[in-house]
């Protein structure tokens, strides 16, 4: 367990914004709450008279659900708001319609926006916890938090680990959690994909590299993170076509012999089968993909405690 | 700051557990032939250690080894949200079936009766025991709820602005039980 940290933050917006300690702090808080989740009473009082609301100008399935159902583990009331049926529609502005929601006391506000710093601009203006569920290609730092629980629970660590992200990492929010949040925790990260969408900038950062072929980006890899290839990306000229995107960058008998044995194979989902990942790899021993989303709820039910003990 | 006022020491501590683990006996063990076996929860973060206590008096006394649980009750208390920091959540570890078990929950000090209340709420969502009872070494007679502990080892008269520290040389330096200022 940690040592006595105080949380003291309203909001999750971004990974980068928290210490070293206070990420160790949600993936031990985590555990706790995965237990709950084994029981045959899968629910505790935590967040009883508090209401959450999932404000998703984004659409979102499995984010969403996943946030709902900790929400319910935590027994907190729930209201779901999604763009199309919002007011956003008839005119009115962001900060409206949070002040809107906040006027109905709600607690926390679990918000996914198409648009980078939404969230920040929220949090800012708002009484409410602001919890990020994804903003543009920014930020997902529960989605990074669940990838980092599973990786710690496999391999006791992180620290010393090297992790390939495999993808289209210019346009994934995912990617750039996971970097932020890794790094900090002492792993080594590669970013790996063709030169289109991996912006050579990264290489810049501290213990994160770039690379553009599968072969050199899977070497020494402990864990490595399929990306989804977004079907809207995929007529905007950033590679030929699919089925070459999947020769060179896709997960495969081929080129499984360039992964380390006992490597994780991690994907955030949803996944495009025998695209960036084969059915036999995705279904294989080496995949976590199924067990990444139980986490994802024991993870969002530790964020959301602790957003929630901090208001 | 006021210093600390000491009320009792180790071997005072030492006597209450003893004393504590015979009234447990008294109630559970009389039946020699068909020992009604019990087992002890203990709550974090005190109640750990002197659940442990507790179990080896039971041992060495009795010859009878208790299960062991160690329960958190942070995602069960009311307090939520007013308290200025946020607990550390410990890990619960309850290596056996709850259901229709006879459970003594032990905590270092019963006060307002609210953390056994959640104790309570918690334990219940584990299973069903037949019973359960409550051990503490320091009783407050200051309950809030209708809540009374069933094995005690020290009755303590205490003004609301002072609360009573336990502390073990498991978790802290010494064996103390002492009176300080309650910083709200």
């Amino acid at each position: 367990m940690s040592a006595d940290i105080k949380w003291t933050k309203k909001d999750l917006l971004c990974l980068y914004d928290l210490s070293k300690e206070e990420i160790i702090h949600i993936l031990d808080t985590a555990q706790e709450f995965k237990k709950v989740s084994e029981r045959k009473v899968k629910k505790v009082p935590a967040l009883r008279g508090k209401t959450v609301v999932n404000f998703f100008v984004e659409p979102s399935t499995r984010t969403r659900v996943s946030f709902e159902l900790a929400e319910q583990r935590l027994s907190a009331d729930i209201i779901n708001m999604v763009a199309d049926s919002s007011s956003l529609k008839k005119g009115e502005s962001l900060l409206d319609t949070v002040k809107n929601i906040e006027a109905l006391q709600a607690d926390i506000i679990v918000m996914r926006h198409s648009c980078t710093g939404a969230q920040d601009f929220i949090a800012k203006h708002s009484k409410c916890g602001i919890v990020n569920a994804g903003d543009g290609a920014h930020s997902h730092p529960t989605q990074a938090l669940l990838d980092m629980f599973t990786i710690r629970e496999k391999f006791g660590r992180i620290e010393g680990l090297n992790v390939a992200i495999v993808g289209d990492i210019l346009h994934s929010r995912v990617a750039r959690s996971n970097m932020w949040g890794l790094t900090k925790l002492g792993a080594k990260v590669t970013l790996v994909g063709p030169a289109t969408l991996v912006p050579e900038e990264f290489n810049e950062l501290e213990n994160v590299r770039v690379c553009h072929t599968l072969e050199e980006g899977l070497r020494d890899a402990d864990v490595v993170n399929m990306l989804r290839i977004q079907h809207e990306r995929q007529n905007a000229s950033y590679f030929p076509s699919t089925g070459e995107y999947s020769k060179y960058y896709g997960l495969n008998e081929g080129n499984l012999k360039y992964l380390k044995k006992g490597a994780m194979v991690m994907h955030p989902g949803p996944i495009n089968r025998d695209v960036e990942i084969s059915s036999a790899i995705a279904d294989g021993e080496n995949s976590v993909i199924l067990e990444q989303v139980t986490n994802g709820l024991a993870v969002r039910m530790a964020v959301l405690f602790l957003i929630a003990g901090a208001l | 700051m006021e210093t600390p006022e000491k009320l009792f020491g180790a071997s005072e501590m030492q006597l209450a557990i003893e004393k504590i683990a015979d009234l447990i006996m008294a109630e559970f063990g009389k039946k020699a032939d068909d020992k009604k076996e019990f087992v002890l929860v203990g709550l974090f973060k005190q109640g750990v250690p002197l659940a442990e206590r507790i179990a080896e008096v039971l041992r060495k006394k009795y010859n009878y080894s208790p299960e062991m649980a160690k329960l958190d009750i942070s995602m069960y208390r009311d307090d939520f949200g007013l308290r200025s920091a946020l607990p550390i959540i410990n890990e619960t570890i309850i290596p056996f079936d709850m259901h229709e078990a006879n459970v003594i929950l032990v905590d270092d000090v019963l006060s307002t009766g609210r953390t056994i209340r959640a104790a309570l709420d918690a334990l219940t969502d584990y299973g069903r025991p037949d019973l359960i009872r409550l051990a503490v070494l320091v009783d407050r007679n200051n309950s809030e709820y209708p809540i009374k502990a069933d094995y005690i080892g020290f009755d303590v008269e205490c003004d609301e602005d002072y609360k009573i520290r336990v502390e073990f040389s498991e978790n802290d330096d010494v064996d103390a039980i002492s009176k300080v200022v309650w910083k709200r």
